[in-house]
C-alpha cells in the first residue's frame, strides 16, 4: 500500500564541498518553485512558496555543534475554488440614491 | 415570575420561617430575654432544611425539563433560595452579637432601629405577592426599602460613632455598630431579593441600577417593563465593558425591538456623540438613537436594533455570492461616505505612535515578541522597537492628501450587512473623527485575518475578502491621487496586526499576526527611495 502521506528523508556523511553543494541544490529549487525528492520508490516534488515561515536554531552542546534550518510553507490544495475577485471595479452599489457618481 | 409549585412551596416555607425568626428578633430586641433568644435560634435548621428541599427540587426539575426558558426560571428560584437563606443567616449573626453584649441591646432600643427591622418584617411580606404579581412594580418596591433602612441604620452608626469618640464604653458601642451593619446588610439582601423577581420576570439577571437606567431609556418607546411587556437578552460585553441586551417584546417572537447598551458614562456618551455625528455626516448609515439615561457615573443608551450580518458571519458561512455581493454594497457605501465628506486637509494617522503606545500591553500578552536584534554573518534583523523606530521615521513623510469622516474602529463586527436590503450600517461609532482613510481600511482587513477559523477554505476567502479591500482602496487612492497609499497601508497594517495579538491567544495565530507585521515594516524600510512610490502589498501575506 503507498504511503498516504508524501514523505523523504536522508542523512549521511558528508564533506564541506558536497553539504554546498546540497545546500546549493536546493536554493535552486527555491528559485524555481520546485524541488524534487526522490528515492528508488517515491517521487516527491515541494513547492515552495513565493512566502514561507523560516527558523533557524544554532545550538552547541559538548558532543558538538548543530545548525537546524525549517522552512515550512502552507500550499494550496483547492484547485477548483473561485479565484475570482472579490472586488467589483469600480461600480456603486444599486441604491445609490444618496450618492454622487464619481468618474 | 413563572410560578413552578415543585419550587415555590418549599420557598414559601422558607419565607414563613424566616417570617418567624425576623419577629422573635424584633422579640428579642424589645425584651432583651434569652428564651425569645434561642428560639429566634431554633428557626435556622428549619430554614436550612428548606433550602436544601428546593436545592434537591431545582436539579431533579431541571433533569426533567432541561429547556433554556426553565433554566432561567430555576435560576431565578435558586437566587431567592440563596438570599433568603443569607437573610437567615444575617438574623442569626445579630442575636449572637447582642447576646454576647446585653447593654449594646439597650442602646439599640431606638424608634429608627425599630422601624428598620419593621421595614425588612414588611419586605419579607411584599415577597409571596411580587412574586405571584404579573408586573414588576411590588418587586421594584422591595428594591426600595433597602434604602429606607439604610438611611435609619446609618443615622443610628453616626450617633454611636459620635459616642466612641469619648473612649468610654467602647465595647458596648461596637457591638452595638456591628449589630446595625447587619440590619443594614439585610437591607441588602431585600435588595437582592427584588432583583431576583425582576429578573425572572426580564428573562435575565439584572441590577436594580441597570432596571431603572431600562426603565428610563425604555419610556421614549412607551414601553414599560414594569408590566412585563417584554424580556431582555444579553448581547454581550464590549471591550470597552459596556453590556449589550437586546430588548424583546413579550409578543413579537424573539424579534428585538431595540438595544440596551449599559456602561460608563463617558465612553456612552462619546457613543452617542459618535451616532449624532454621523447623522450629520452621512444619514441613515448609524442606528437611531431613542433614548439616553445618565445616572452618575454610569449611562444607558437606547438604539435602534439592525437587522442583518456581521461580514465575519458571512465569512464563515461560507457564502461566497454573497459576500461578495456585500463587499461590493460596503465599498460602494464607503465610496460615497468619503467623496461626501473629504475635506482638502493633508492628515498623518500616526500609524507608529499609536503601535509603539500598544508595545507593554502586547509584550503583557505574548513576551516572545519582545525579541533582540540578530545578525548572522551579516544579516540582520531588528528589534521591533527599532523597526516601529525606523518605520515612524518613514512615516513622518507621509499623509493621505484628503482626509474624510472614518469609523475609527472599523472592525467586522462594527459593519452590519442587510442581504435583503442590500445596505450597511456601522455601529459602535464612539472614534469617528476626519482621518485618514487608510486607517478604517487596515484595521477591517486585519480584524478579516484575526478571525480564529483555519478551515482552508474560509482562510482563501479571508484572504479574498482582504485582497479585495486592499484593492478597493487602491482604486479609491487612484481617484485622489494619492500615491502613498500603499506604503501607509503596510504601516497600518503593521500596527494592526500586532496590535491585534493582545486579544488572539492562539500561539500560532498571534505568531503569524506578529510575522506579518514584521515583515511589511522590514520590507518597506529596504525599500530604495526611487521605490518607495511604486510599492504594492504582497498578496501572499494575507494568506496563511
Amino acid at each position: 500500500m503507498a504511503k498516504k502521506t508524501p514523505y523523504f528523508e536522508h542523512e549521511s556523511l558528508q564533506d564541506k564541498d558536497t553539504i554546498i553543494s546540497y545546500l546549493k541544490a536546493i536554493t535552486q529549487g527555491f528559485k524555481k518553485g520546485a524541488i524534487k525528492f526522490s528515492d528508488e520508490d517515491e517521487n516527491f516534488v515541494l513547492t515552495p512558496q513565493p512566502f514561507a515561515n523560516l527558523k533557524i536554531k544554532a545550538t552547541q552542546s559538548k558532543k558538538g555543534q548543530t545548525l537546524n534550518i525549517k522552512i515550512n510553507w502552507s500550499s494550496d490544495q483547492d484547485e477548483d475554488a473561485d479565484d475570482t475577485p472579490l472586488f467589483i471595479d469600480p461600480k456603486h452599489p444599486k441604491k445609490s440614491n444618496r450618492s454622487k457618481k464619481s468618474s | 415570575m413563572q410560578l413552578i409549585p415543585a419550587l415555590y412551596d418549599p420557598l414559601r416555607f422558607l419565607i414563613i420561617e424566616l417570617q418567624k425568626q425576623l419577629e422573635l428578633v424584633t422579640l428579642f430586641f424589645e425584651t432583651g430575654e434569652a428564651d425569645v433568644a434561642e428560639r429566634s435560634l431554633a428557626r435556622v435548621d428549619y430554614i436550612d432544611n428548606q433550602h436544601l428541599i428546593l436545592l434537591n427540587r431545582a436539579a431533579a426539575f431541571l433533569a426533567e425539563t432541561p429547556e433554556a426558558e426553565s433554566r432561567i426560571a430555576v435560576q431565578s428560584y435558586e437566587h431567592l433560595n440563596q438570599s433568603l437563606k443569607t437573610l437567615s443567616r444575617q438574623c442569626q449573626a445579630i442575636v449572637f452579637q447582642a447576646q454576647s453584649c446585653r447593654s449594646a441591646l439597650k442602646i439599640l432600643r431606638r424608634k429608627a432601629v425599630f422601624k428598620a427591622l419593621q421595614d425588612l418584617t414588611a419586605g419579607l411580606e411584599m415577597i409571596e405577592p411580587a412574586i405571584e404579581s404579573e408586573s414588576s412594580s411590588l418587586a421594584i418596591d422591595i428594591c426600595r426599602l433597602k434604602v429606607h433602612i439604610d438611611k435609619r441604620c446609618d443615622q443610628q452608626l453616626d450617633r454611636l460613632k459620635k459616642r466612641l469618640k469619648n473612649g468610654q464604653q467602647t465595647e458596648m458601642l461596637l457591638n452595638a455598630s456591628f449589630v446595625l451593619r447587619d440590619i443594614s446588610a439585610m437591607g441588602e439582601g431585600l435588595l437582592r431579593i427584588g432583583e431576583g423577581i425582576i429578573s425572572a420576570n426580564l428573562g435575565q439577571m439584572i441590577q436594580i441600577e441597570r432596571y431603572h437606567s431600562l426603565e428610563a431609556t425604555l419610556s421614549a418607546l412607551q414601553l414599560n417593563p414594569q408590566q412585563n411587556e417584554l424580556s431582555i437578552r444579553a448581547l454581550g460585553e464590549t471591550k470597552s465593558g459596556c453590556s449589550l441586551s437586546g430588548v424583546m417584546g413579550t409578543d413579537s417572537e424573539g424579534e428585538m425591538l431595540a438595544v440596551f447598551k449599559e456602561g460608563d458614562q463617558a465612553k456612552l456618551q462619546e457613543e452617542k456623540t459618535g451616532i449624532e455625528s454621523w447623522h450629520q455626516v452621512y444619514p441613515g448609515i448609524a442606528p437611531k438613537v431613542y433614548s439616553y439615561h445618565k445616572n452618575g457615573s454610569k449611562a444607558a443608551l437606547l438604539f435602534e436594533y439592525l437587522t442583518g450580518d456581521t461580514f465575519e458571519r458571512l465569512l464563515l458561512d461560507k457564502d461566497r455570492k454573497l459576500l461578495k455581493k456585500g463587499l461590493n454594497t460596503l465599498f460602494g457605501t464607503l465610496q460615497n461616505i468619503w467623496q461626501a465628506t473629504q475635506i482638502e486637509k493633508h492628515q498623518a494617522a500616526h500609524y507608529m505612535q499609536q503601535l509603539k503606545k500598544r508595545l507593554p500591553a502586547i509584550f503583557a500578552v505574548h513576551p516572545e515578541f519582545e525579541l533582540k536584534m540578530i545578525n548572522i554573518n551579516g544579516v540582520k534583523s531588528h528589534s521591533i522597537s527599532n523597526l516601529i523606530e525606523a518605520c515612524a521615521t518613514l512615516e513622518d513623510g507621509l499623509s493621505v492628501p484628503k482626509a474624510v469622516y472614518i469609523h475609527g474602529d472599523f472592525n467586522l463586527d462594527n459593519i452590519i450587512y442587510d442581504s435583503v436590503e442590500d445596505e450597511v450600517n456601522f455601529i459602535d461609532l464612539h472614534r469617528s473623527d476626519y482621518q485618514d482613510y487608510v486607517q478604517d481600511l487596515s484595521v477591517l482587513m486585519v480584524s478579516c485575518y484575526r478571525i480564529a477559523n483555519f478551515d482552508p477554505q474560509v482562510r482563501k476567502l479571508i484572504a479574498q475578502t482582504m485582497q479585495a479591500i486592499y484593492d478597493f482602496g487602491a482604486d479609491y487612492a487612484d481617484q485622489i491621487k494619492d500615491d502613498s497609499y500603499a506604503l501607509r497601508m503596510a504601516l497600518g497594517l503593521s500596527r494592526s496586526f500586532l496590535s491585534s495579538t493582545r486579544f488572539v491567544l492562539d500561539k500560532q495565530h498571534a505568531k503569524a499576526m506578529h510575522f506579518r507585521a514584521r515583515y511589511l515594516m522590514e520590507q518597506i524600510l529596504r525599500l530604495s527611495p526611487q521605490h518607495l512610490n511604486n510599492y504594492q502589498i504582497p498578496k501572499e501575506i494575507f494568506h496563511d
